[in-house]
């Protein structure tokens, strides 16, 4: 299938909204949900065998569709929640993002997967910008300075690959993946072993790994709740299939120091680290599920580290879980917040009480996310401690299994604060209650 | 193409030490110069080394010393000069630039260097660029060092293999293009919103 086939879904609401402008009518916005919902079936049709074959590029391109259809549903209601937001510019930049994302998953060169990376940061970074406020604001710089760091250091990794395989004068065609498969014995190993440093950290970046990781929190929480979800249920997982590709393409020993393996089990074990300390201390309900992304995409890196198929399977299904998961409690998370007039979790509180059914669908998703069975993520979790078990990575194993279970009793303390009363509030009327 | 790879590195220098912006936007302006005659002399000229060549002359020579030129002109003198470079941030620019000679040492041997000099050169670049990230605290300062690091970068890709893929500096350039008008409008963004041009200043975002 032609990647241009695929970049026309988006293709249409840019032209869309540069034709209508301000007259972007709210009846528009459904129009826009409906297209994106059409091409995200057509094109799942078309790839319908390669998906039912498990066939990566597929699976990416589906959630891909999938998280963008259902964002752009919710856009429909976070625009009316917002209306200081411009929509004619939100769409736009929302359209181009959506391309950047299929420009990562379709991706057959290293190159295009960098340009696209970035085209990604720059638009998804606008879209915060569109928010206006000063938060927003603080956020769309750091994120778009330290994405663009990292990503000039992949781009160095990207060079030395290229310099190295001059000789084939192949042009741009020098980084498809297929060719440096075939030509990487090649390349003397301290090339291989540098370009996997620059290229896992600078696409490590993008992906919200743990060191690189200080630009996601501010970003995932201060942009619009619908690009939350695109930008941690797809954006992360997309980056970090990127390193996969790479690596797959470009191999070097594992198990070796600073192989690509080796790198992503320690920066995917601190992720996981980070995150999970991290959840206990959070106010802000977008910046608790952002630092839930970072924890998440960890588990992901390090089964990706294991470097077998079964692990790299365990990680796709962990990807594809986690982005219709954690997509959805963002957009929860942005009606809730509007709901609340606060994105405080202080305040944000009796939600059972005030709205049932929001209640109930916020209490699966973040159960699913804390790892709760029968919960889809509790499984792939299990199978990928599985992996680690038959590898002998006890001292990941340990990390990791301590890390989670703070990850649920963060979560589901989290989780009861919002359902319930305020239980600060209650404190000090219960003992008053016993001093009567 | 080694004394173009100097200049750079001298600019780069220049704009590590500059407090006043508008020294900044000349200096980006002169790298964006040499590095348009740099592609116009690394390789025979073509259609396409023309056009390429053009297109930094705009971006990097032209578009984006503008941008922030233009912006620099509306804010007040206070708000157009940097704080003093810190003294961590010279010693740092000393080691890290005399730690390249360590990796054309380590890569030597594997042949992948073109032109010895000028990857030394590009490479220091580089290096100061992070260096100045770090260090300076003005908005447009570091939306300088960022390009100044991607300057380097394409001087690095000449030493190591001639020039960048065309499509690759074609969407390097766009890219950059798109960066640095985010960039300079929401800095502009910024100082209406906090009165404040200073990176520093931006830790409202915790916890």
């Amino acid at each position: 299938m032609s990647s241009a086939w695929a970049l026309g879904g988006p293709a249409i609401p840019v032209v869309l909204t540069g034709v209508l402008r301000r007259h972007l009518t709210q009846g528009w916005y459904t129009v826009i949900a409906v297209w994106t919902s059409l091409v995200g079936l057509v094109l799942g049709g078309l790839v319908w065998h390669l998906l039912m074959q498990g066939r990566e590029w597929a699976i990416l391109l589906d959630v891909t569709n999938l998280i963008a259809a259902t964002s752009a549903w919710d856009s429909v209601f976070w625009l009316r929640e917002h209306p200081r937001m411009a929509p004619h510019r939100y769409y736009g930049w929302w359209s181009l993002f959506w391309a950047a994302l299929l420009g990562i998953a379709l991706a057959h060169n290293l190159a295009l997967a960098w340009l696209a990376v970035e085209f990604s940061t720059l638009t998804s970074g606008a879209l915060i910008i569109e928010v206006g406020d000063r938060h927003a604001l603080e956020a769309a710089w750091k994120y778009i300075l330290i994405a663009s760091v990292g990503l000039i250091v992949g781009l160095i990794g990207l060079v030395f690959l290229y310099a190295s395989l001059r000789y084939q004068a192949l042009g741009w065609a020098t980084l498809n993946y297929q060719n440096l498969h075939g030509q990487f014995p090649h390349m003397a190993p301290i090339i291989r072993t540098l370009a996997t440093i620059f290229i896992v950290a600078g696409f490590g970046t993008k992906a919200g790994l743990v060191p690189f990781h200080t630009w996601l929190p501010d970003a995932h929480s201060e942009a619009p709740s619908p690009v939350s979800g695109l930008l941690s249920g797809v954006l992360l997982g997309l980056s970090l299939f990127t390193v996969v590709r790479f690596m797959a393409a470009v191999p070097t020993a594992g198990g070796v120091f600073l192989s690509g393996p080796h790198l992503l089990t320690i920066f995917g074990t601190l992720s996981v680290v980070v995150g999970a300390l991290a959840l206990l201390v959070q106010r802000d309900i977008k910046r608790l599920l952002a630092y839930s992304s970072i924890e998440q995409v960890g588990i992901m890196a390090v089964a990706v580290g294991l470097g077998t198929k079964a692990a790299l399977s365990l990680a796709l299904w962990q990807f594809v879980l986690h982005a219709v998961i954690k997509s959805s409690v963002f957009y929860g998370a942005g009606h809730l917040s509007v709901l609340y007039q606060t994105q405080r979790l202080k305040k944000i509180t009796g939600l059972l009480a005030r709205h049932p059914a929001g209640a109930v669908g916020w209490a699966v998703g973040i159960l699913a996310l804390a790892g709760l069975p029968p919960l889809g993520l509790a499984y792939t979790e299990w199978l990928i401690f599985r992996q680690l078990w038959q590898h002998h990575a006890y001292l990941v194993i340990g990390l990791v299994a301590a890390s989670l279970t703070v990850t649920f009793a963060a979560l589901a303390y989290h989780l009861m604060r919002t359902l319930w009363r305020d239980m600060d509030a209650l404190a000090p009327a219960s003992a008053a209650s016993e001093v009567l | 193409m080694n004394t173009f790879g100097l200049l750079l590195f001298l600019l780069a220098l220049g704009l590590l030490w500059s407090r006043t912006m508008s020294y900044t936007v000349w200096f980006l302006a002169g790298e964006g110069v040499l590095l348009s005659l740099m592609v116009w002399t690394a390789e025979p000229l073509t259609t396409v080394t023309v056009l390429v060549g053009l297109g930094t002359l705009v971006v990097k020579g032209g578009l984006i010393p503008t941008l922030i030129h233009r912006l620099l002109r509306t804010w007040p003198a206070a708000f157009r000069r940097d704080h003093p470079l810190p003294l961590w941030a010279y010693g740092t620019a000393v080691l890290v630039v005399l730690a390249v000679s360590h990796v054309i040492h380590l890569l030597g041997p594997t042949g992948v260097i073109h032109h010895t000099l000028l990857f030394l050169y590009a490479l220091a670049s580089i290096h100061v660029g992070f260096v100045m990230i770090v260090a300076r605290r003005h908005l447009l300062a570091q939306l300088a060092s960022l390009v100044a690091i991607e300057n380097g970068l394409v001087v690095l890709a000449v030493s190591l293999a001639g020039a960048l893929p065309t499509f690759i500096e074609l969407g390097l350039l766009i890219d950059l293009s798109l960066a640095a008008t985010l960039m300079v409008w929401m800095s502009h963004r910024i100082h209406h919103e906090m009165q404040t041009t200073d990176v520093i200043t931006l830790r409202r975002l915790r916890g």
